[in-house]
């Protein structure tokens, strides 16, 4: 009985149909696959791109040195110097670096900000051209949170009520 | 000793008079030789008494000096007890005990009533100089709770009325002295 | 003391009658949590932290002031106990601030560390929180004073521990405020220990402000070089730059303190004009240049001059300062090329002893029984502004004991006097002869013929008299002498004197000594008269003879000697003139670029290998904490290679360990000469002109200390900036 059925089956061509069924159904389902870079795939607000140091509405920027990004960085990515600045006397950076080469982009440092200031953005097409690039510099950082500083204050704010 | 404003030809003794000096001394004697700390409550309000109601720095440091104390061991000691002024007072101060069980019987309407009366608020003086209102921590009449003191004398069980008829007291009590000016 | 038995934590211990819980339980390594407690002051017992729960009591008591008693059982983890420290946790978190991520106490904060454990997630106040304005408290100490939560440690360190009280607790209650009520710096020279005893971030070090977090920083123990005591420190350092330095606990010298100058030196090697590289100078201007040119030239000038003038014209001035092995190694080098003028002691008049001096270092008895002295009698020096925690200890005996001083000078002291006598600076050694002649009189049966002859015809006071029964009646006396002492022209009387009275009253005596080593320099050789431990030396110039006569050559390590020596200006004019002046130095600021004509840059402190002998002879070794910037290498390396391309023998070592452990045999191979000479010294009166004084000041000891900025700034450093002359020429 069975050998009688397997012989039904292939003399009918039942498996190939069967395959070209699963053809036939991709041929019209919607498809997934993108024309990069035309298309882009939609990001979520925790997308960790590049990263950019965020300055508040007055110009003032939001770090304050305290350095747990520094800490916690599993890669050992950021360096910073810290000092008095001499105009307020307040805490601020010196220096403040990711190099990129090492960075993992955890996100653990964007966690660890008790001001919101590193944050990693949705950037995440870039390249470098000469040797040394990869450093972000403050100055760098700075100048990326400027551009990104409306879609940075909406994705935190998106996520908020999930902290 | 590390006080550059201090100035050093200041002697307790240009700043009151003898007799004042006397009664200090009298205070120092009731203590052992090598306790200087204690008699620096008295001498202060004797310095304070003398000085109208209220101490200068110039004072307290005098204090210290004929001591022989730290200068900040007489500062701790006037800005610690309510009944040392650094301030010039008014002739009347009140002291209004704001502590818990006074909080508890209506201090803060003790305070807000006797500020919307005299016009002025918490550590202001009158501008005719006569009242001051000051907020003092537990005066050991908390049986008689809201209280406040007025030159020396407590009054307990405070009610609006209780404060308009003490007010009303006080200031008759000065209006001889009012016209004599 | 009586004995008792109570249990803590289920641990059956054994303690002293009268010691409080929190000790007990701190030696058996139970950790109560503190504020206000500290081992070295006394019990406030303000902050209610460190309740716990005794089983005999209704309610939890504080650990800190409850003594213990013949079966206690205290448990410290108790529901009670917790229930009590999470209240009192959240009674001081009212008005501290939330600001960790910028206070630099940040991750070494007791608060921090302990509301983890006791705080709430959340705060259940909402009212405003209280602010307090910052006090200025000078150069050293940055405040934050909103951080406060009024354990008073500060306040009592200076009542108790200091004898100057600057700081109070004024106000009360919501009101209270920690400060000194009138705008007043902080002057004292150990008051940045504030900073460490502040368990919040309400005091912290200004020159390291916001530098560093202290999970960053990496700790090396090294030892202090500025005064003789040689205080125990840990450097902290972070990517090869020193942070901070703070004490390192050594109950027998510094206990848990350290001196302002001792803890902010450092700054002269982070911020100080460091010399990289080799320098030449060549037609009147500086060439740097590689260490082979650098070391050839200095070797070629060494040679000729030395050649020429059979090591008469050439001088070698070695600082105050430098190692054990550096001193050893710069006098081998010196006496191999066949010359024997070297010396560290830029500030000593009387060279009268020379040739018997012995190696003892300065105390005869362990710096930690000045605490128990029941008699301390100060002769001249200024032991609060030389050694300072030597002080504090002086001061701590004074609260039994009592403490005397014969000195010419207005001493600024923080304990009583009992005693006190001024005599003319020049008669110093006549005055305290008198106090010779009060001892023998009271002891005749001690006093050998010597003793009697010296002391025929000189008359004592009554003061003096009182003065000696203190010493003798004193179950535990001491003879202290101050650097001045060592500067005096009559040094050496002084000391015998000391000695002679010390003799007689049954005390015990020491000098202090100008500088970190001055011990360890005198052991290793680097002295005219003798080589490594007392060993044989023909005689040289002394540093008196170098810096006053004028030579040709000079080989300067470590030290200026025309700022610190005593003949500053004649030195200047010396250095000046000569054809050859070969400076190790790690400065190039200064006048050493002024009159040297080549500059080798040699590690700074902290940033080399060596030993200190303190003055107890107590030998403390330690290894670099951080590496030498540039091209500046340690200075001992570069005395080996000098010493090879000298010529001379024996300078094949490979580490300064391998120096030490060879001077180490030298010293246990060798017998200490009889110091004393047998016959006893002349008294004769001193020129009035040679004994003014000449003191250094504070923070101008020696070239690491003259360039700390934030030092220089306290109203106690000397009013003279470095680079300028204190006598302009």
């Amino acid at each position: 009985m069975k050998k009688f059925k397997q012989f039904v089956n292939s003399f009918l061509l039942v498996e190939l149909l069967k395959g070209l069924m699963v053809t036939g159904r991709h041929m019209f389902s919607p498809k997934v696959t993108i024309q990069y870079p035309e298309e882009k795939t939609p990001q979520s607000p925790r997308f960790r791109g590049i990263h950019a140091l965020r300055s508040y509405p007055n110009g003032e920027e939001r770090c304050i040195a305290c350095k747990l990004c520094e800490a916690v960085c599993p890669a050992a990515a950021i360096t910073i110097d810290a000092g008095v600045r001499e105009s307020d006397g307040s805490r601020r950076t010196t220096k403040y670096e990711i190099d990129l080469f090492k960075c993992i982009f955890c996100g653990f440092c964007e966690e660890s900000c008790p001001v919101d200031s590193i944050v990693e953005t949705r950037v995440f097409e870039y390249h470098f051209e000469e040797q040394g690039a990869q450093i972000l510099t403050k100055e760098k950082l700075l100048e990326i949170g400027l551009i990104h500083e409306e879609q940075l204050a909406q994705d935190i704010e998106a996520d908020a009520k999930y902290r | 000793m590390t006080d550059l404003s201090y100035d050093k030809s200041l002697h307790l003794k240009e700043l009151i008079p003898q007799s004042e000096i006397d009664e200090i001394d009298c205070w120092i004697k009731k203590y052992p030789n090598d306790r200087k700390r204690p008699p620096i409550m008295p001498a202060l309000k004797v310095v304070q008494e003398n000085n109208g109601n209220y101490l200068t720095t110039e004072m307290m440091q005098a204090v210290a000096e004929y001591l022989d104390v730290p200068h900040v061991a007489v500062y701790e000691v006037a800005t610690f007890y309510s009944m040392f002024n650094l301030d010039k007072m008014g002739r009347h101060v009140l002291s209004v005990c704001t502590n818990l069980s006074c909080s508890l019987r209506g201090a803060d309407k003790v305070v807000e009533h006797l500020q919307n009366r005299l016009n002025i608020k918490l550590g202001e003086t009158t501008k005719d100089g006569l009242f001051s209102i000051k907020e003092v921590e537990c005066m050991a009449a908390c049986g008689g709770a809201p209280m406040l003191e007025v030159d020396k004398i407590y009054h307990e069980n405070l009610t609006e009325e209780k404060i308009d008829q003490i007010l009303s007291e006080m200031a008759a009590k000065d209006l001889p002295t009012q016209e004599d000016k | 003391m009586g004995k008792v038995n109570i249990e803590i934590d289920g641990k059956q211990l054994t303690a002293d009658v009268g010691s409080m819980i929190i000790e007990v339980a701190d030696e058996a390594d139970i950790y109560i949590p503190r504020f206000c407690y500290h081992k070295k002051l006394s019990v406030a017992a303000n902050c209610r932290m460190c309740m716990v729960d005794v089983s005999s009591l209704p309610k939890a008591v504080p650990a800190c002031a409850t003594p213990v008693a013949d079966g206690m059982v205290i448990q410290t983890q108790s529901d009670r106990a917790i229930d009590a420290q999470k209240s009192v946790m959240e009674f001081l978190l009212i008005n501290h601030p939330l600001d960790c991520p910028v206070c630099d106490q940040g991750g070494e904060c007791e608060l921090q560390d302990l509301s983890v454990g006791y705080g709430e997630d959340v705060s259940r106040y909402v009212e405003g929180k209280r602010v307090v304005k910052d006090k200025n408290l000078g150069p050293l100490i940055s405040t934050d004073m909103t951080r406060c939560i009024h354990c008073t440690r500060c306040v009592r360190f200076g009542q108790e521990v200091v004898g100057i009280r600057e700081l109070g607790a004024t106000g009360r209650g919501e009101h209270i405020e920690i400060g000194t009520y009138i705008e007043s710096t902080m002057d004292s020279e150990v008051s940045a220990n504030i900073i460490d005893l502040c368990p919040v971030g309400a005091l912290t070090a200004k020159p390291s402000r916001y530098k560093a977090r202290a999970w960053e920083l990496r700790e090396s123990p090294s030892i202090a070089p500025h005064d003789c005591l040689g205080s125990n420190v840990n450097i902290h350092h972070r990517r090869g730059e020193i942070i901070r330095v703070v004490p390192r606990e050594n109950e027998s010298i510094n206990e848990v303190w350290l001196s302002d100058r001792d803890r902010f030196s450092y700054q002269a090697l982070t911020e100080g004009k460091r010399l990289l590289k080799p320098k030449i100078k060549k037609n009147g201007t500086w060439q740097e240049t590689d260490w082979q040119t650098a070391l050839n030239f200095a070797v070629a000038e060494m040679k000729r001059i030395i050649g020429v003038s059979k090591g008469e014209e050439f001088g070698t001035i070695v600082g105050n300062n430098s190692t054990l092995e550096e001193s050893f190694l710069i006098q081998k080098l010196i006496r191999g090329t066949g010359c024997n003028n070297i010396d560290f002691r830029t500030r000593r008049r009387d060279f009268s002893k020379d040739q018997y001096s012995g190696v003892r270092a300065g105390f005869n008895f362990p710096l930690q029984d000045l605490d128990t002295m029941d008699a301390t009698l100060l002769i001249a020096g200024d032991i609060r502004h030389e050694q300072p925690l030597a002080a504090l200890r002086v001061r701590k005996s004074t609260g039994f004991g009592r403490a005397m001083a014969i000195n010419p000078f207005d001493g600024e002291y923080n304990f009583r006097l009992y005693q006190e006598i001024q005599p003319e600076p020049h008669l110093l050694a006549q005055e305290f002869a008198c106090v010779l002649a009060a001892a023998a009189q009271k002891q005749p049966d001690k006093i050998n013929a010597e003793i009697k002859d010296w002391i025929e015809g000189i008359t004592f006071t009554e003061q003096h008299a009182i003065i000696v029964d203190e010493l003798i009646n004193g179950e535990q006396s001491c003879i202290l002498m101050g650097v001045y002492v060592q500067e005096h022209p009559q040094a050496e009387v002084v000391n015998w004197i000391a000695e002679q009275v010390a003799r007689l009253t049954d005390s015990k005596w020491g000098y202090m000594t100008q500088g970190c080593n001055a011990a360890g320099n005198k052991m290793a050789g680097a002295v005219p008269n003798q080589s490594e431990f007392g060993g044989r030396a023909t005689p040289g110039k002394n540093a008196k003879q170098m810096l006053t006569e004028g030579l040709k050559g000079y080989l300067i390590h470590n030290c200026e000697p025309d700022v610190e020596s005593l003949w500053a200006d004649q030195a200047l004019a010396n250095l000046q003139n000569a054809e050859c002046v070969i400076a190790l130095t790690s400065y190039e600021d200064g006048r050493v670029s002024d009159y040297s004509t080549v500059m080798l840059p040699i590690a700074g402190s902290y940033e080399t290998s060596g030993t200190y002998v303190n003055v107890e002879g107590r030998w403390q070794s330690f290894s670099a904490a951080v590496p030498a910037p540039g091209e500046s290498r340690p200075a001992w390396k570069v005395l080996r290679v000098l010493g090879n391309l000298l010529d001379t023998s024996g300078f094949d070592y490979e580490s300064s360990v391998q120096i030490r452990d060879e001077l180490k045999e030298k010293q246990e191979n060798s017998r200490d000469k009889k110091e004393s000479r047998k016959t006893p010294p002349e008294l004769h009166a001193a020129s009035e002109e040679e004994t003014k004084r000449d003191s250094l000041g504070l923070y101008m000891v020696d070239p690491m200390v003259r360039r700390a900025n934030a030092l220089q700034q306290t109203s106690k450093a000397s009013t003279h900036p470095i680079s300028i002359s204190r006598v302009t020429t």
